[in-house]
């Protein structure tokens, strides 16, 4: 059972990876420590899955869901300087880190740079959309909003980013 | 879901992928990462667990401190008269005369003018 788990988040694994890249604002430290702390959540039975969902969506479900916390740990920290004693070290900052920005190509780094300059929920539907090959009922479901909110997110998002886009190119 | 007009975004998020999957930790070093940082955590568990047990000892040591120096907090209700604002509405005119009982008698019946 538990290594058909693993089996099962390792075909998933590139997939995840990049689902947690674009919750933390491309910022790969902080992915990763997402991605480690979702991971553990799955195969110690945190998290399980009931079936509601396909897989694939459950655990990018479980991934946003880690990646809020993240946050909220983040500025709690902020807030708290001696949170950090209880909700030990911090490791993301909510930007992309230098050495994979410059590391990217033209034409993604402007991806990236316009996704970043959507709202996060539009930029969030239009991943799981796009990049993650969801439709856009199981974005909704893994966003956590509404069929209908998914919708006009990813309608107003697409042509955000096109103008985004074109702007950048300019 | 995407439309035939999307092609563009599409090959976009295509090449992101690429790049990201490029890039992409091997799942293995990812998982032993994650136990290996569990493992680390109980320090951060039993720090959490300090703290707690610290606020309801001291929830306990304040509440004792107080019964003992019978220091209450009560509010006697019958000590308390509230009035509504409002109050002056159900006042009517004339309304002591149907509080009060009419006097009859010397006071209250001249007998020369029977």
């Amino acid at each position: 059972m538990a290594a058909d788990l693993t089996a099962e988040l390792e075909q998933l694994h590139a997939a995840a990876f990049g689902w947690a890249l674009s919750c933390c604002g491309w910022d790969r430290t902080a992915a990763e420590d997402v991605l480690q702390a979702s991971y553990l959540k799955l195969l110690d039975g945190r998290a399980r899955f009931d079936g509601r969902s396909s897989f694939r969506t459950f655990v990018l479900g479980v991934i946003a869901r880690t990646a809020r916390e993240a946050r909220r740990r983040s500025a709690l920290r902020r807030w708290l300087p001696l949170a950090s004693l209880m909700l030990g070290p911090e490791a993301e900052d909510g930007r992309p880190d230098p050495a994979t920005a410059l590391a990217r190509a033209d034409e993604t780094a402007r991806l990236v740079r316009a996704l970043g300059r959507l709202s996060g929920r539009q930029r969030q539907v239009l991943h799981l959309v796009f990049y993650e090959d969801l439709t856009i009922a199981e974005a909704a479901v893994v966003a956590g909003v509404s069929l209908g909110t998914a919708r006009t997110h990813y309608e107003r998002g697409k042509a955000a980013l096109r103008k985004l886009l074109g702007e950048e190119r300019e | 879901m995407i439309e035939r007009d999307d092609h563009d975004l599409r090959k976009s998020f295509a090449a992101l992928r690429r790049e990201d999957a490029a890039g992409t930790p091997p799942f293995p070093a990812t998982v032993a990462t994650a136990r290996a940082r569990e493992a680390a955590a109980p320090g951060h568990r039993a720090l959490r667990l300090a703290a707690v047990l610290v606020a309801v000892a001291a929830v306990v040591v304040v509440s004792t401190w107080r019964e003992r120096n019978g220091v209450r907090l009560e509010i006697d209700l019958a000590t308390v008269r509230w009035h509504a604002p409002t109050d002056f509405l159900l006042k009517l005119p004339g309304d002591e005369l149907l509080r009060s009982v009419p006097q009859l008698g010397p006071r209250g019946l001249d007998r020369r003018t029977l």
